[in-house]
């Protein structure tokens, strides 16, 4: 189509639909995008269909039930394990509970926490960095100095400091890391907001005597969004991540939560004797994490268009 | 495109400068153990000189009061602070003497009577009451001799915690926190003095990095190999394995002023809704066993009376019906994530407690973990929630060292004490002979089972492991390692990697075995333990004998031995060791915690208490 010489009424029928257009065409020219879309649909049908997909209950303790034996290596049929042993196509860990179901679980716990953290971290940012960027002056020079303080600490320690004030617990270990984010969207929402408000569509609304709350909200923010995309969906995988650091450490999932910072952790002594306990949930961190930041570059270089190459 | 591979390299090069410095800071934590072991022994003399003479400076400056004071033994300690209410220090001449007015004396309930130093190397101990496990407990780290002067310098500051003075065979260096504690030889010491010059402690919470060190050479022995690693070990020609006899108790401790647990029924139905059997065969090495009582039964009285409940998880959920909480309830669980030889695997073990008692009984157990020091600290302050797991190791071999820490009048860790475990004990405590004491002890290991202020779930078996070419390594019941009559090979440091940091060496006011281990290679007791075992022999007494009536001990003190400051040691030195711990008057009585737990749990009561 681009090859086409676009006539004046092509031009004025096509914009909106074609920039979409022209969006998912440039997204999913990106082998890597679509790499890590893949990822994050499969690990999300994963979460979704978990009780399905998981043989057992993650936290049911097989002692007793099982012929197991606490971190016996994974035993896979098709692979020669002997068929009177039960299935645990990932083995058995220290506190003899099938790690395959519990990492399906854990894929829950981690969806759970990437959104609902990027979802408290891009609403409050998002609300602090307009006020700032519309009003100016004072209000957003308090507001700013007062993120640039929370961005003057490493965000793992000030997450560590939170959760230890707080108590540790996975909910605190997602409030935690929202409030370290808040900045990172507060600053990118102030700087669409200053750019945009010196648009003309901006001035025509004040004009035509919109109050101030209606321009941000209905003609302001819907133009921020695209920046809000890119950087919410690369904050997922950092939230992931650092939840897992925070539950490695113990101040977040709390037993027996199948959560893969807390199996890493559980079972860290163990890498030389059962490296399977150890390297499992480190693959499945790894994917989740690629695979949004995978994304996350993907819809950057889409949606904008100076890196949009026609 | 040159321009832009011009441009990527000096990116390279910038980060490269940044990030080299950043892993030089890095790796610096672990470049001075390597350093310290082998080869670097030869290469040490340079370095080390300064440090001799910072730890020789202060010594020389103390020399010269504490000289004169080997001819006239009272020593520089200058005026004796007025007594207490119920006693306190006192001088006979030069002789130190400390003791309470009388047995009777209101509210004091101790064993001592009286501490006094006869001549300069003879000290008596009169007694208000026989103690069995005298003597015992004269080896114990928590009674160590320490400079009188030293006392009096640095009671109530951080010196007496933080930089030790003793007689034993190691000199205290330093303590780098977080890191490691040096300590070098004492050249002056009266006994056989260590083949090698420099003993280095670490400490690595975890199991396979204590592993891993040793297998690297960067270390010398380890702490506490973990469950899985003991056959690693067994397998690996550079490596040797000695297994450490279980003279320890893992238990679940229940707080009786904590919620639900405030219920005598709840306590009986936790007891009988814990596996023991499975947690001992899931995770626990070989040489480990059920604890059916508080007390291993290889100690006199330990296993007297009645058996702990059968597993029953049906009787329990009918008692805790019975008690109001037919549907569970929620509860904390504090541990410590620090491996012990009575626990080698917490938080596997803290989560088999939480999955057995809420399939059941249906009781939602909330995990803490907690930092040790804290933990250890809240637990014998009685200020932990709910349920906690912890251990015993054995200080000395006798039964009171199990029952009366932990249950004795003195002891809060599970809430308020129970008088008729404590008035029991007391009784038992008091008595000579097996027969007379069993049945006070039959008594108390019923009441126990009774009001359950703990669950005992396993004695643990551990080891630890030296590498191959360590020569005479040992390992002892009472976690006592004797470095200092090993041989690390040819090399003239050796490195020890023990669980975790110690808490200070001032252990009169320790609980920790971490810190005793250290306490015991720089200061020493009256008496001490045989190598490997748990016998007393002599120590800084060459001998203790006891009265007919078994109320009067008169030790006969070692001549010629030096403390580390070079003063000389004597009688009032150990008058003055005893009274500091004993009086709670005393200007000098402060410690890290200022608790001195041990001393009012094992000798009845401190004297002037507030």
């Amino acid at each position: 189509m681009t090859t086409s010489s676009p006539t004046l009424e092509a031009v004025a029928v096509r914009p909106p639909e074609a920039l979409w257009r022209k969006t998912v065409r440039t997204f999913f020219r990106q082998r890597s995008a679509v790499i890590g879309l893949s990822i994050v649909v499969l690990l999300a049908l994963v979460a979704i269909f978990a009780p399905l997909i998981a043989p057992y209950d993650p936290t049911r303790v097989l002692i007793g039930v099982e012929d197991v034996k606490r971190r016996d290596p994974p035993c896979i049929h098709i692979l020669g394990c002997d068929s009177e042993k039960p299935q645990h196509i990932l083995g058995i860990d220290g506190n003899v509970r099938d790690v395959f179901s519990r990492l399906i679980y854990g894929t829950r716990i981690s969806f759970t926490i990437g959104f609902i953290t990027v979802a408290i971290a891009l609403i409050v940012g998002s609300i602090l960095g307009s006020i700032a960027g519309y009003i100016g002056g004072w209000t957003d020079n308090i507001i700013m100095r007062l993120l640039d303080v929370l961005l003057a600490f490493p965000s793992l320690i000030l997450s560590i400091a939170i959760v230890s004030v707080l108590g540790p617990s996975l909910i605190n270990a997602m409030l935690a890391i929202a409030i370290v984010s808040i900045p990172a969207y507060a600053r990118v929402i102030r700087a669409t907001v200053l750019s945009a408000k010196q648009e003309e569509y901006v001035h025509a609304a004040r004009t035509l005597g919109l109050d101030s709350g209606r321009i941000l909200f209905r003609h302001i923010l819907p133009n921020a969004i695209t920046p809000l995309i890119v950087q919410a969906t690369l904050g997922i995988g950092a939230a992931i991540l650092e939840t897992a650091a925070l539950s490695f450490l113990g101040l977040g999932a709390q037993p027996p939560t199948a959560e893969w910072g807390s199996m890493l952790s559980a079972e860290r002594n163990q890498l030389f004797t059962a490296p399977h306990l150890v390297f499992f949930p480190g693959l499945a961190i790894m994917l989740n994490v690629l695979g949004f930041n995978l994304l996350g570059d993907g819809l950057r270089d889409a949606l904008d268009p100076r890196l949009r190459n026609y | 495109m040159s321009y832009l591979k011009l441009r990527r390299n000096a990116g390279l090069a910038l980060m490269m400068a940044l990030l080299l410095p950043i892993l030089a800071a890095c790796g610096g934590s672990t470049t001075p153990s390597t350093s310290s072991n082998a080869p670097a022994a030869t290469e040490a003399p340079a370095a080390q000189a300064p440090a001799e003479e910072a730890t020789e400076a202060p010594a020389e400056g103390a020399e010269a009061p504490a000289e004169g004071a080997s001819e006239t033994p009272a020593g520089d300690i200058g005026e004796i602070p007025p007594a207490g209410p119920q006693g306190g220090l006192s001088k006979n001449g030069d002789l130190l003497v400390a003791s309470v007015s009388s047995c009777d004396v209101d509210g004091y309930a101790g064993i001592f009577k009286e501490i006094a130093a006869i001549d300069s190397h003879t000290v008596q101990f009169t007694l208000c009451n026989i103690d069995p496990a005298f003597e015992a407990k004269l080896a114990f780290a928590a009674f160590q001799i320490h400079p009188s002067e030293y006392i009096v310098a640095t009671g109530g500051t951080g010196d007496l915690i933080e930089k030790p003075i003793g007689t034993g065979p190691w000199k205290f260096e330093s303590w780098n926190r977080g890191d490691s504690i040096v300590l070098v030889r004492n050249e002056d010491y009266w006994g056989e003095k260590p083949a090698f010059e420099r003993l280095v402690i670490r400490w690595s919470t975890e199991a396979a990095q204590r592993l891993l060190e040793l297998q690297s050479g960067n270390v010398d022995g380890i702490d506490n190999v973990g469950t899985e690693d003991i056959d690693v070990v067994k397998n690996d020609p550079n490596l040797q394995l000695l297994e450490r006899p279980a003279l320890s108790t893992f238990y679940l401790g229940l707080v009786n002023t904590s919620g639900p647990l405030q219920d005598e029924k709840v306590r009986q139905a936790l007891a009988m809704a814990i596996d023991k059997q499975r947690i001992v065969d899931n995770f626990y090495p070989a040489g480990s066993s059920v604890a059916n009582y508080f007390t291993p039964c290889t100690l006199d009285h330990g296993c007297s009376g009645e058996p702990w409940y059968e597993f029953n998880p049906e009787a329990a959920r009918e008692l805790l019906a019975e008690a109001g909480y037919p549907d569970g309830f929620d509860i904390d669980l504090s541990y410590r994530d620090v491996v012990r030889g009575y626990l080698p695997q917490p938080s596997q073990v803290a989560q088999d407690i939480q999955a057995q008692l809420k399939d059941n009984l249906n009781i939602n157990v909330n995990i803490n973990v907690m930092e040790s020091g804290a933990f250890i600290d809240a637990a014998n302050a009685g200020k932990l929630e709910g349920m906690f797991m912890l251990g015993w190791g054995a200080d000395y071999p006798e039964v009171t060292n199990f029952l009366d820490y932990h249950f004795g009048a003195s002891s809060v860790s599970f809430g308020t004490p129970y008088e008729d475990i404590v008035e029991n004990l007391r009784k038992g405590a008091s008595l000579a002979t097996f027969e007379e004491r069993d049945p006070f002890y039959v008594a108390a290991n019923n009441a126990i089972r009774e009001h359950v202020p703990m669950i005992p779930i396993a004695h643990g078996g551990s080891a630890v492991a030296f590498a191959g070419d360590v020569e005479n390594a040992n390992t002892s019941p009472l976690g006592n390692e004797r470095f200092e009559l090993m041989t690390p090979g040819a090399r003239d440091t050796f490195v020890w990697m023990q669980n975790a940091e110690p808490t200070g060496f001032y252990c009169a006011d320790e609980s920790d075995g971490e810190s005793f281990r250290i306490c015991q290679r720089v200061s020493e007791s009256l008496l001490s333990n045989e190598v490997g075992g748990t016998k007393p022999v002599p120590g800084l007494a060459t001998e203790c004998t006891p009265s007919e009536d078994l109320l009067v001990w008169t030790c006969k003190l070692r001549e010629n031995v030096k403390f580390h400051d070079g003063s000389a040691f004597d009688a009032n030195d150990v008058v003055m060791s005893y009274w500091n711990v004993w009086d709670a008057s005393s200007p000098y009585h402060v410690g890290r915690t200022g608790d001195f737990t041990y001393f009012e749990a094992l000798w009845g009561s401190f004297m002037n208490a507030k």
